[in-house]
């Protein structure tokens, strides 16, 4: 009778355990067979709204960068500028911005972006200039790295870009939020709203992206660190899961959702209330801690095509626009620009679509300008610049 | 140790192994070890503390038969004041002297909060409640004092389920261990295929969605249209459910692998009909614990003594709305020292309030009219008692809450596109799943090619995302309760 039992259990267990087994084995031959063999075939997320036709510069002079992007390699530029600072009277010009100040598109031998430009004209003005840019930046995190940065250098004049895309970003990326140690930077965010949020929000952002965040300070941690590190090494499914994990969201997830929705780069963004109004009191901030800290601001709308239609709604497009220069109007140390239609439409060009359906699609770069449109943006934020500083006070301009 | 770990799977694979090869004494060693091994693997320092509440309440049992009626209640209150102790000590004691100093200092006073850091042992209110619950069974007279300690250490620190639950009755498990299960290959193929659902919910969905909860949470609420408020309200919904109903499934199936079974702690709580059968699906052995050894003696009615029903049966006296608002008020207390809790506690008792004066009015609707209006209601009303369960503060909740009854509130969108599909798609989901579940597959035949072919496909896809996806990156939130 036991015996019995146990054949049906035995039968009944079967089919229980066939699907597990056979899923099993069909997960790791589909895994295997989309898993990245070769760096070609890898997503740069990075990169990623960039498009194959827009390169990332990254901007040297005499061997000393004055581009960089964030923490990790801020200590760069605020040794350039340290290695000259006797010579140049403690004046350091910031320029922040988005990718479209570290990219080039249709890149040749010889293109440089604007910062370089800027930089060798600047640097005999007696005063010190670097950038930090960073891929779909947000005036949130413009407010964190400036706090930060201005406890590094002498910073007399910020150069702002505004960009309506950006508008829609929020959030601290991980590689700022390391600024949320500097206590410069925590007392100078306590001042405003916006930044106690910010605080409150983003101040444990250490573990973001890290896979093992939920043991961190646990005796687990190094065992967990060593068991991954081993399966990695003899598991290249194992070792490939972050490009895996990309590749689901970005391309399957994405691109099912857009073909749902028939979503493409020219699809008309809207506004995104929420991160738009936190983005304009994090524009309030900064504003604010400049003139404070008797710091000039030159903040200006970005060169966009304007060939043809762009992406906007061009209702909440105007009306970003009027705002910006409504809130540059409140503060008596910002000039404001609105540099648009700055960059003639045979500067701009194409790029292979990437985030919706990646290579497959050319489409209208409306972000990033070839070399020559950086050497006009160059010389118009030169002239800005000299204006600011030949009057001296802003509100004589 | 958390479940979503590969120290875990080899923890929990070798302890298999090795429990049915050993013979029955050395398995109730091996699973005590390995429970202190699973719990120090957090911070060693903690597993005195754990200990500590295991011991006492062995020793204070053991003498209950033997003892006089007072000496009886007297054990009982020693037992209470050392499990009680330690989980107001580190659970409550910051919560506690704050607003006590808030107060004083309201009247005038101008005293200093105290700067205390006292770190929240992992699972004490879990293990705690089950130590309580053993004790005032013994004193009840509904169990017997188990003489051996190894058996009894089992039951309290079993790790399948000693940090998050199920909140287990001694006469649920005690006797499993005892009458040494016999090995089946069922058991370890159902245990399996629990962990790989539980692992699916987990690191697949609930922790993907995290970021989505977060991102939405960090937006000034100034700025929340009435669609984000339900919107966040229905996005945490999901997290916590699949977190949690992940949590319980890796541990229903981790205790299977070793022939122990028990019951279940969440039925899709998200499709019940009214606010009590929502208490009958979500976190069943917590709310049976409350109604057994809260509300009912509160409310001096005869005492359940299994970890089944939920908080459903204490819902039946219409006489005992205040011991109803204390029972909640108190649930709202042990999931968080914060008064956003104890307002999700209020809420849920100002629901079923509710529930009671207007569930006679329905008793005339049909069947079909009942269970789609009951889940049209009951669903929207209790994703809105996460919104005070998620909130840092009361302000931010009551203010959430206010935006979802202003009717100018509902024509924008105030959060990426994203979060809106993803949340659309996860309730879909949900309804789908319990079709599958509970129409589809019912209905075909389990050995057939079909039904099979059906399972291949469903864990092709699941062992793919798990692989993927699996890693430690967040805790599960009930361990922080």
């Amino acid at each position: 009778m036991i015996l019995s039992n146990r054949k049906i259990n035995t039968r009944s267990a079967i089919y229980l355990v066939l699907p597990l087994f056979i899923g099993f084995i069909a997960s790791i031959i589909i895994l295997n067979y989309f898993s990245p063999n070769d760096s070609e075939n890898k997503i740069n997320f990075d990169e990623l709204a960039l498009g194959k036709d827009t390169m990332l510069y990254a901007a040297q002079v005499d061997n000393t960068q004055v581009h960089c992007h964030d923490l990790e390699d801020a200590s760069h530029c605020i040794d350039g500028y340290n290695k000259i600072s006797k010579d140049i009277n403690n004046d350091v010009v910031l320029w922040l911005g988005n990718s479209q100040l570290h990219s080039i598109n249709q890149m040749k031998p010889g293109d440089e972006t604007a910062t370089p430009i800027l930089h060798r004209n600047i640097i005999d003005l007696k005063k010190y200039f670097m950038t930090f840019s960073q891929p779909n930046a947000n005036l949130q995190e413009h407010y964190v790295l400036f706090n930060y940065l201005a406890s590094k250098a002498p910073i007399s004049t910020l150069v702002l870009p505004v960009v309506f895309d950006d508008m829609r970003e929020t959030g601290i990326r991980k590689s700022i939020s390391g600024a949320f140690k500097d206590q410069h930077v925590v007392n100078e965010l306590k001042k405003t709203s916006i930044g106690k949020r910010l605080l409150s929000n983003y101040d444990d952002q250490d573990m973001t992206g890290n896979d093992m965040a939920a043991l961190e300070e646990t005796v687990q941690e190094r065992v967990e660190i060593f068991l991954d590190t081993k399966l990695g090494l003899y598991w290249q499914i194992w070792k490939e899961r972050p490009s895996l994990r990309g590749s689901f969201f970005y391309g399957f997830l994405y691109n099912t959702r857009n073909w749902l929705f028939n979503i493409n780069p020219s699809s008309i963004r809207k506004v995104i209330p929420g991160r738009y109004i936190a983005n304009t009191q994090a524009l309030h901030a900064i504003l604010k801690t400049a003139q404070e800290k008797n710091i000039n601001v030159l903040l200006y709308i970005v060169p966009i095509r304007n060939d043809i239609q762009i992406p906007y709604d061009l209702v909440q497009y105007a009306s970003f626009k009027e705002e910006v220069g409504i809130v540059a109007n409140k503060y008596n140390n910002v000039m404001f620009k609105n540099l648009e239609g700055l960059v003639p439409a045979k500067l701009w060009g194409a790029k292979a679509s990437a985030s919706t359906t990646i290579g497959k699609e050319v489409e209208v770069d409306f972000m990033h300008f070839q070399a020559g449109g950086h050497q006009i943006l160059a010389d118009s934020i030169l002239l800005e610049l000299q204006l600011i500083w030949e009057r001296g006070n802003i509100n004589d301009i | 140790m958390i479940f979503n770990s590969l120290t875990y799977l080899l923890l929990l694979f070798s302890v298999v192994l090795l429990y049915w090869i050993l013979p029955y004494r050395s398995r109730l060693l091996l699973i005590f070890t390995a429970s202190l091994t699973f719990y120090g693997f957090w911070r060693i320092e903690f597993v005195p503390v754990m200990l500590l509440s295991v011991i006492v309440d062995y020793i204070v049992a053991l003498r209950m038969p033997r003892s006089s009626k007072s000496t009886k209640k007297r054990l009982l209150l020693i037992s209470l004041f050392v499990n009680l102790g330690l989980l107001f000590y580190f659970k409550y004691l910051i919560f506690f002297s704050e607003n006590a100093i808030g107060l004083v200092n309201l009247i005038g006073a101008d005293i200093d909060p105290l700067m205390l850091n006292i770190i929240l042992p992992l699972g004490i209110s879990f293990y705690t409640f089950q130590t309580i619950s053993y004790t005032v069974d013994v004193y009840r007279g509904l169990i017997k004092p188990e003489k051996d300690f190894i058996l009894y250490a089992c039951y309290i620190t079993f790790f399948p389920q000693l940090v998050a639950g199920p909140v287990l009755r001694a006469v649920e498990v005690i006797h499993q261990f005892a009458q040494r299960p016999p090995f089946l290959w069922s058991d370890i193929v159902v245990g399996m295929r629990r962990i790989i659902y539980g692992l699916f919910l987990k690191v697949v969905l609930a922790d993907n969605i995290a970021p989505l909860v977060d991102t939405g949470y960090s937006m000034p609420v100034e700025v929340m249209s009435a669609l984000d408020v339900w919107t966040l309200a229905f996005l945490f919904g999901f997290q916590i459910y699949f977190d949690f109903s992940a949590y319980s499934h890796i541990a229903l199936g981790s205790a299977r692998l070793m022939g122990i079974k028990f019951p279940e702690n969440f039925n899709f709580p998200y499709l019940s009909t009214s606010p009590k059968e929502f208490w009958r699906r979500w976190h069943i052995s917590l709310s049976s614990w409350i109604r057994d050894y809260l509300y009912l003696p509160l409310a001096g009615i005869h005492v359940h003594d299994r970890s089944i029903g939920g908080l459903s049966h204490a819902t039946i006296d219409k006489s005992k709305n205040k011991v109803l608002f204390i029972t909640w008020m108190i649930m709202g207390l042990w999931h968080g020292a914060n008064w956003t809790f104890v307002l999700w506690g209020v809420y849920h008792a100002i629901v079923i309030v509710i529930y009671r004066l207007l569930s006679p009015l329905t008793k005339s609707f049909s069947g079909t009219i009942k269970t789609v209006g009951g889940v049209f209601f009951t669903l929207p009303i209790m994703m809105l008692s996460w919104i005070p369960f998620r909130s840092e503060s009361l302000d931010v909740a009551i203010n959430m809450w206010a935006k979802v009854f202003n009717p100018y509130l509902y024509g924008s969108l105030g959060m990426r596109e994203n979060i809106y599909l993803a949340t659309a798609a996860i309730l879909v989901g949900i309804f789908t799943t319990y079709w599958v579940k509970h129409k589809l597959i019912p209905s075909i035949n389990p050995k057939s090619y079909l039904f099979i072919l059906g399972e291949v496909v469903t864990f092709t896809i699941i062992f793919s995302l798990v692989i993927v996806f699996f890693r430690p990156i967040n805790q599960f939130i009930y361990f922080q309760f």
